[in-house]
């Protein structure tokens, strides 16, 4: 580690020697990898922003309980107190027809005249179930055994069908992830093992001096590091800008989705897609040299 | 320094390379191996250096015998010896006081001390005007003397040269030899192989191995 560290201007003309010897080899290893890991960097974007709409949208999931005409204020409180009771409910509240009635004119916004045309309020009160999504069929069975209960009305298939899509968001975000750790890690240790290859007479002659595996091996690895930390870089630089432009196009057309601000995902993306460069370059680095010396 | 007793060695596809070869080197001494091409002297210095391994007998480089399994102790045995490798093995696109520094910087010595020394080397050899010069700039005689001072900087206890008159002239040659023998003392070992035996008649060393087909006879002269 010593000798590691006193030669580290050594170990960097070493790494601008190797580079040197096969220069459009690595440049485009340099640009291959930039692009797999913005293909990464966007995968892992649309990741996180369909991720934080489902859950936003799971974290709105509701029932609506309507109960029976004969049922007095005190037996409607009642009933709510009992609700809430049920594993898995949030919160559960009264909404009455007053509110039921604004409510109905705030959705229809321009077009809520038409309830003028009513004599009296058309709603009826109901009471207003938050839940757990996961818990949905236990509670509608609990809510089936409930008395003074009329009917339920869920929107269970929707709930059901944004529950699929965000695993299988989160399957394919899985795989990406593998497919470009794979396709980088070969990418390097075939870079090094060409670095290897290239510099064997170099290599053989420190090996005879009696140098150290790891001195050997160093430059190489920091070969390979400093190329997927460049490829990083530049899968960075574009997803930033990428980034800046989609939210720019999705800003108007799209205002109901729920998006991470901009500076907090891009910085996270960053770190992420920098981090992730780092541990492949060494593990590629690892790869390509442990392959490189059986053979 | 170094003992060999029954040594043999026979390469995989079945080349004998060495046969019985019994030898005692003592520290300090200088030892010339002579012979034609392919008559094995190589050969021994691949084992000197534990590059491969006796199939028979036992040898012994600097205390550490020289056998199978032992990766670890012969690199620490390599630390302590200094080749002159037969086509230099220099580093191109390097200077000569870089490739100088290059075998020095993974040993146990003063990473400050790494530049002066590789310089004093140098001068020592007589390059002292082509310390800055890339290795691919100088002449087959001026390699040759930037391989040695590699070698010496290291300060090595054995110092291992191979051929290291071919492809010189007479005078460069016995320049060459002058220069390797001055770096012998009490600490320093020399081994030198030439297959020109001319160079060395009338030269002071302890002793000369003579090989011929894999076969030696050992004169002692000191």
């Amino acid at each position: 580690m010593k000798n590691i560290l006193y030669n580290t201007g050594y170990f960097l003309r070493e790494v601008k020697t190797i580079i040197r010897i096969n220069l459009l080899s690595n440049v485009f290893s340099l640009l291959s990898t930039g692009l797999i890991f913005f293909i990464l960097a966007m995968v892992i974007s649309g990741w996180w922003v369909s991720s934080q709409v489902i859950e936003t949208i799971q974290g709105e999931a509701e029932v609506n309980v309507y109960f029976k005409e004969g049922l007095d204020k005190a037996g409607s409180i009642k009933l709510v107190e009992g609700i809430k009771g049920i594993a898995g409910v949030r919160e559960a509240r009264l909404v009455d027809e007053a509110e039921a009635y604004s409510r109905m004119e705030e959705i229809l916004g321009k077009e809520a005249h038409v309830l003028a045309y009513f004599d009296d309020n058309p709603f009826s009160p109901f009471i207003e179930v938050k839940i757990q999504i996961d818990e949905i069929g236990a509670i509608l069975k609990e809510l089936e055994f409930m008395t003074g209960i009329e009917h339920v009305r869920d929107n269970r298939e929707v709930l059901e069908r944004l529950r699929s899509i965000a695993g299988v968001l989160r399957v394919l975000g899985y795989l990406v992830v593998t497919a470009v750790g794979i396709s980088t890690m070969v990418i390097i240790s075939h870079i090094i093992r060409m670095g290897i290859y290239d510099n064997r007479e170099q290599i053989n002659t420190l090996r005879l001096m009696g140098a150290p595996e790891a001195f050997i091996g160093f430059p190489f690895m920091l070969e390979g590091l400093l190329l997927t930390l460049g490829g990083g870089a530049i899968a960075a630089a574009m997803s930033v800008f990428s980034l800046k432009y989609l939210y720019a196009q999705m800003a108007g057309p799209l205002p109901f989705i729920p998006l991470t601000p901009l500076g907090t995902m891009t910085s996270q993306l960053v770190i992420l897609v920098m981090s992730i460069s780092a541990a492949l370059g060494i593990a590629g680095g690892f790869f390509g040299l442990s392959s490189a010396k059986s053979s | 320094m170094i003992e060999a007793k029954g040594v043999c060695l026979k390469y995989p596809e079945g080349t004998m390379a060495l046969q019985n070869i019994n030898l005692q080197i003592e520290h300090g001494e200088l030892v010339y191996i002579t012979g034609p091409s392919g008559s094995g002297k190589t050969s021994l210095l691949k084992l000197f250096m534990g590059v491969e391994h006796p199939t028979a007998g036992t040898l012994r480089v600097l205390g550490q015998p020289i056998m199978k399994g032992q990766a670890m102790e012969i690199r620490r045995l390599r630390k302590l010896i200094g080749p002159v490798f037969q086509e230099f093995r220099l580093i191109k696109g390097r200077t000569a006081l870089e490739n100088v520094m290059l075998g020095m910087r993974f040993l146990d010595v003063s990473h400050r001390s790494i530049r002066k020394d590789a310089h004093n080397a140098l001068v020592k050899v007589g390059l002292e005007q082509k310390v800055l010069s890339l290795v691919e700039h100088l002449s087959w005689g001026e390699c040759q003397r930037v391989a040695i001072a590699r070698a010496v900087a290291r300060k090595p206890a054995l110092i291992i040269a191979d051929e290291p008159t071919g492809n010189l002239d007479k005078d460069n040659a016995m320049n060459i030899l002058a220069l390797l023998n001055s770096f012998k003392d009490n600490k320093t070992t020399v081994i030198i192989t030439t297959h020109a035996t001319h160079l060395i008649e009338g030269e002071k060393a302890a002793g000369h191995i003579s090989m011929d087909k894999g076969n030696m006879s050992w004169e002692r002269l000191g």
